[in-house]
């Protein structure tokens, strides 16, 4: 077996065709006609442009625009007046087409993957695309048409450029193995596209099968076998029928409600960090956001963002969703999130010092700022304003006058918003979690953070390896706490939220369910999932199992029957 | 020449997208558009040099223009930067 990045999901058998590297070494040569040699060269970028033209249209049509743009890319780079134009030159003093062309990508290529960025290390690999296909052209090499592979193959390559990707047949490939490239990289962009399993990144693997090797392509584990054995196949082929039926029963769940199996509706919404974000809520059909971590305006920037600046964002955000509820969390710094312009004090400990509510209310100008921004978001859908880190009611009561001192403020300069714009509390505070009673008389909603309360509950830093055994959602306490928080708001008729990662947890759904969570927020890719989860379980039977969990005395033993209960 | 000072603001910086639309915007004008940042200059004529630079958001640039047209290519210039260049 052979280990890789697993790129893209899924499992694929089939028959080997290994994508050969053409060998495109020249001999530089001196050029006598020079006006001959331009020529030459120049004929080249055009068929560059045409063909690259072509695939960057097959490749809108099969995938999408975004992944288009990589090869119009492509085209803008070869016409840059630095590449053409300094080929060009190299070519009037005297050097060959190819000389010029490797010469001036190889400078980029340099440049670019010695940036600190990661973005802009992807563009040397464009130009190195760029450099391969110029001088394929100029040597006359031409490459096997992948389009025409055999149905069932498994495409092996150093790499595959995104004009070969292009012309993949979602048909014919099966899988997809590579030498180079990991998650972010473009093949592995165009395999998830496509829905082709793709482990990148095996060591040799070029080297290592020949045409019409059998080979597994097991893209969840980033396994590879080659020429397995009777048994191993016979797994794998069980485990990609599973696989296959797994996606086609999550597919189902597009644009269906989120209901357990007795039909009760709950909510299923996403959490995201950025506007943009909320389009692949709506892509992954989340119902709502969650959870919108405001960090990002105030992390990427230099400046306090201004109103202005956050009202374009939450609004964004917002009629991105088109109505569906957004939570928008105030800023949620300190801790371990630091925002350098903002000069906050260093702490000795900042878990429990000076972050999230406590920060804002103690800088009520810049709060009154995001709290402005909003509020006039809320004109343009149904946004919520979710308070973090909150332990006593005071904080939820001061944030409360604030925005009512805002509605009067735009009442009379007549600036449009929602006037029954809600205002929640994260629960995420042992203090929040045993008052969450009298929290739930003036809060509209509750959202529990699991990150956050289970690691004041446990008073236990996660990121220390000596006490991280500690971190679980399973241990009693804050399984009691999780279940008293969602009774608290159920009694006084109010929503209770979770917008922490066991909201997706297949292990914790049935005792949300059970204790009557009204709304899960989780990331956009495991929305199918949950909902899946969800529809499996009746009231009655997660109460039983919550009875049974909730009488256990340990962590272990719990983990232990919730895993052995869950359903995927 | 005149020049003027502006921030980028678009989440993803000068890469390849708005590098290209913000060289689009610049190359017809026939005075020469260059964008000084870190105390260099890079020819705004070309998405190679403008990529190179590796802007970030929120990073200061000065863009100078000389030439016949030098008031007009700095105001498309600079209202492109501030309007998030096309993100």
């Amino acid at each position: 077996m052979f280990k890789g990045i697993a790129a893209s999901r899924g499992i694929g058998i089939g028959s080997v065709c290994v994508i050969v590297e053409h060998d495109l070494k020249f001999e530089a040569k001196k050029i006598e006609d020079i006006q001959a040699e331009k020529e030459r060269f120049n004929k080249a970028v055009e068929e560059f442009i045409t063909e690259t033209t072509a695939q960057a249209e097959d490749i809108r049509k099969k995938i999408g625009p975004k992944e288009a743009e990589i090869l119009e890319g492509h085209i803008v780079m070869i016409s840059d007046p630095s590449m053409a134009g300094e080929m060009t030159k190299m070519i009037d003093s005297g050097q060959c087409a190819e000389s010029a062309v490797e010469a001036v990508c190889d400078m980029f290529i340099g440049m670019f993957s010695k940036m600190d960025d990661d973005m802009m290390r992807q563009r040397a690999s464009d130009i190195s695309d760029v450099k391969i296909s110029m001088l394929k052209i100029l040597l006359g090499i031409k490459d096997i048409d992948i389009s025409k592979v055999a149905p069932g193959t498994v495409l092996v390559a150093k790499d595959l450029t995104p004009s070969m990707t292009s012309q993949i047949n979602k048909e014919n490939v099966v899988g997809i193995l590579t030498e180079v490239g990991g998650k972010t990289s473009h093949s592995a962009i165009l395999a998830r596209a496509l829905e082709i399993p793709a482990v990148l990144s095996v060591p040799d693997i070029t080297k290592l099968v020949k045409d019409k090797d059998t080979a597994i392509v097991d893209g969840t584990e980033g396994n590879v076998y080659i020429n397995p054995e009777g048994d191993v196949l016979s797994q794998y082929i069980l485990k990609r029928e599973e696989f296959i039926k797994k996606q086609s029963e999550l597919k189902g769940f597009l644009g269906k409600e989120t209901k357990t199996l007795d039909g009760d509706t709950v909510e299923l919404f996403c959490n995201i960090g950025t506007p943009k974000d909320a389009k692949k809520a709506i892509e992954c059909d989340g119902e709502g956001i969650g959870l919108f971590r405001s960090e990002f305006l105030f992390m990427d920037n230099n400046h306090m963002p201004t109103e202005d600046e956050q009202f374009a964002a939450y609004k964004e955000a917002t009629e991105i969703m088109g109505g569906k509820p957004v939570i928008i969390r105030t800023l949620d710094i300190g801790g371990d999130k630091d925002i350098p312009y903002l000069n906050m004090k260093k702490e000795e400990n900042p878990f429990l010092g000076y972050r999230a509510v406590r920060y804002c209310l103690g800088n009520k100008d810049s709060y009154m700022i995001q709290l402005r921004a909003i509020v006039r978001a809320s004109a343009f859908g149904k946004v919520k304003i979710m308070i973090p880190l909150v332990t006593c009611v005071d904080e939820l009561r001061a944030v409360k006058e604030l925005v009512e001192e805002i509605k009067k403020d735009f009442d009379e300069q007549g600036i449009a918003y929602d006037k029954d714009i809600e205002v929640g509390c994260m629960i995420e505070t042992p203090a929040a979690s045993l008052i969450a009673d009298i929290l739930a008389k003036e809060a509209d909603f509750f959202s529990i953070g699991t990150n956050d309360l289970t690691q004041y509950t446990m008073s236990v830093d996660r990121g220390n390896a000596d006490v991280a055994y500690l971190y679980s959602t399973f241990q009693p306490s804050v399984l009691r706490s999780i279940k008293n928080i969602i009774e608290c708001g159920r009694k006084a008729g109010i929503p209770v939220g979770m917008c922490g990662e066991a909201a997706a947890d297949p292990m914790l759904i049935p005792l949300l369910i059970s204790f009557g969570l009204t709304e899960f927020s989780v990331n956009p890719v495991l929305v199918l999932t949950a909902r899946c989860v969800i529809s499996k379980w009746s009231k009655e039977e997660a109460d039983k199992l919550a009875e049974k969990v909730m009488a256990l005395d340990n962590e272990k033993e719990i983990v232990a029957l919730l895993k052995e209960s869950a359903k995927e | 020449m005149v020049s003027q000072v502006v921030k980028v603001t678009n989440e993803q910086g000068m890469h390849m997208r708005p590098a290209s639309l913000f060289c689009q915007t610049v190359t017809p004008f026939s005075s020469d558009v260059k964008v000084v940042f870190n105390g260099t200059a890079y020819d705004a004529k070309s998405v190679m040099m403008l990529m190179s630079a590796c802007i970030k958001c929120g990073a200061e640039i000065e863009i100078q223009c000389d030439g016949p047209d030098e008031a007009e290519a700095l105001k498309k210039a600079v209202e492109l930067v501030e309007s998030g260049l096309g993100d």
